[in-house]
């Protein structure tokens, strides 16, 4: 019964994964009668390790995966630890928080944009009103600001997400805990770090963990909002390989730029399987 | 905690709780806002806070001109037909996973999760070639089979914890009146697991519904295109019809509102166990 499920699931996720890496070893022409394929060994690897436009994507990456889930945990935990106690309207307040999660990343990127237009942007409109800035700004315009302007963006909408799951890991610590501690003498900063944040690591670890393969697989966001420009600064690794592959049909190289986030996420994953472990072997007992 | 610390404490829950809800809500309202204004009032100088003179022009523009229904009804078949799939797919494997002996549970689990997490550009190439040498690019199918295999794992693991809920004795029950294990899990174990089953299907459906990347790759022909594909592209040469883009969006984002915000508790319940007890 579990079979249809996961040979299902094989066909259509680790077959293909295993057909890019086959892929990503080959020339591959697109003509009339289909594609053609020739063995080529490791020239598309040599290729895509060449290329600047590669090491700038793969950077953009890193750092945008890095920066956002950082921001996302540290804002995520200090809401929830300030709504972690018995206030009205927290049950409200919970549902609208689902609300930017369910939302389309291409309308939320539309929305930004509208946002932060340089002519008639609202942001720059309020900015100006508070006399924080004495002339409009162009958002979009130059690499660091348009990569600033993406975080944002990504930080508004997957923030209230992590803020739930790490809410509901805050809820699971008994309250006898804290209480202990407080006998013990610990004042709240103390009992912040030595109940809570070890308490509440394998939920932090789990949503660092889903939120860094995302941020991975980074597209929609930038491929509406800037796409990847001004230039290519804000062109992520799996839009590189998306441009690669349906604009410049360079099937190969473009493969092989997928394989090399597989590889990376993988690493990623095995490095964090500790952190699964942990919580699966609790369910299991 | 003192009494005077304790109401701090309140304080700063409360300052809080209403600054996030305005930062999340402000940006929406500003989109509801837009696709009522006329395109003068839209690229306005200074921005008008409200419509001054609000119209359902964007709306009628959407679904006429720029032939929005299509895009709507594409995202409503695939992202419905998806949604049973993984359903019904989804209870069995988990309902297997938590009760018959199988070897290895959790190495299937684990491995399940990872693979749910696989970004689509890793296998975009060859699921592309084999659409295409199947025929499939622009059909409903080239959607339907990736969204139920990336959904398929996460509802797997949610439902789980439901099935784990209900005793074994139920089970038994039901063998001993002659019932079969397929009966069983539709006429018992379902039955008792709904939280879990709406939980599992409104993930898939959210997911189907928000998913870009494929949809923009296999299907490039208007006539299949999705929402957010077709959201996407509204985009002009040298303008953006930011009314027209508002319209549809808003007219996207309140189907899965009144969804969520009517299964709230059981999404809510679905996302902390699913993420946080395992």
């Amino acid at each position: 019964m579990v079979s249809p499920a996961l040979l299902f699931v094989a066909l259509v996720t680790l077959f293909p994964i295993g057909y890019s890496i086959w892929m990503s070893l080959n020339h591959i022409q697109s003509s009339t009668n289909g594609f053609q394929f020739s063995f080529a060994g490791l020239a598309n690897y040599k290729i895509v390790f060449n290329s600047p436009l590669f090491h700038q994507a793969l950077i953009f990456t890193i750092v945008y995966a890095v920066v956002t889930v950082l921001v996302e945990l540290v804002l995520g935990l200090l809401v929830a630890l300030a709504i972690n106690q018995p206030i009205k309207g927290r049950g409200f307040a919970i549902a609208i928080m689902l609300i930017p999660w369910t939302l389309i990343t291409v309308i939320s990127a539309q929305m930004w944009g509208y946002i932060y237009n340089g002519v008639y942007g609202i942001l720059d409109y309020l900015l100006q009103s508070l006399h924080l800035i004495n002339q409009s700004i162009v958002w979009l315009g130059t690499p660091n600001l348009a990569t600033v302007s993406i975080m944002i963006a990504d930080i508004w909408k997957t923030t209230p997400f992590v803020t739930m799951i790490l809410l509901a890991g805050l809820q699971l610590i008994p309250s006898d805990l804290y209480e202990a501690a407080k006998i013990d003498g610990a004042g709240a900063f103390r009992s912040f770090f030595s109940v809570t944040l070890p308490l509440l690591r394998p939920s932090l670890a789990l949503a660092a963990l889903f939120r860094i393969l995302q941020a991975f697989g980074l597209f929609d966001l930038p491929f509406v909002l800037t796409g990847g420009g001004p230039g290519t600064s804000t062109m992520s690794i799996a839009m590189l390989a998306y441009k690669a592959i349906f604009n410049d049909f360079e099937y190969g190289p473009g493969t092989a730029v997928a394989v090399i986030t597989v590889l990376i996420i993988l690493i990623m994953s095995l490095i964090s399987i500790k952190a699964f472990r942990a919580q699966v072997g609790e369910v299991e007992e | 905690m003192s009494k005077a610390q304790l109401v701090t404490r309140k304080w700063i829950g409360y300052i809080v709780l209403i600054l996030m809800l305005l930062i999340i809500i402000a940006p929406f309202y500003w989109m509801v806002i837009t696709s009522l204004k006329s395109n003068n009032e839209i690229s306005a100088i200074p921005p008008t806070l409200f419509p001054v003179h609000p119209t359902l022009s964007q709306y009628t523009q959407t679904f006429g001109q720029f032939g929005f229904g299509i895009y709507f009804r594409n995202s409503l078949i695939v992202s419905i037909i998806s949604t049973i799939l993984v359903v019904i797919l989804a209870s069995l494997a988990s309902y297997a996973i938590a009760r018959l002996p199988i070897r290895g549970k959790t190495f299937i689990m684990v491995t399940l999760l990872v693979i749910s997490t696989f970004p689509q550009v890793s296998v975009i190439s060859p699921l592309f070639v084999i659409m295409e040498r199947l025929g499939w690019l622009n059909s409903y199918q080239a959607l339907i089979i990736p969204y139920v295999a990336f959904n398929l794992p996460f509802a797997i693991w949610i439902m789980r914890t439901y099935f784990a809920g209900i005793p074994r004795e139920l089970d038994e029950a039901a063998r001993v009146d002659g019932a079969g294990v397929l009966t069983t899990v539709f006429r018992i174990i379902l039955p008792l697991s709904t939280p879990g089953l709406f939980t599992g299907a409104i993930f898939t459906f959210v997911a189907c519904w928000t998913e870009f990347f494929f949809a923009l790759v296999f299907n490039t022909d208007n006539s299949f295109r999705t929402i957010p594909v077709g959201i996407a592209l509204f985009g002009g040469q040298f303008t953006i019809p930011y009314g027209t883009i508002f319209a549809a969006s808003t007219v996207a984002v309140l189907p899965i509102v009144i969804l969520v915000l009517i299964f709230q508790k059981w999404v809510v319940a679905g996302l902390t166990s699913g993420a946080v007890k395992g």
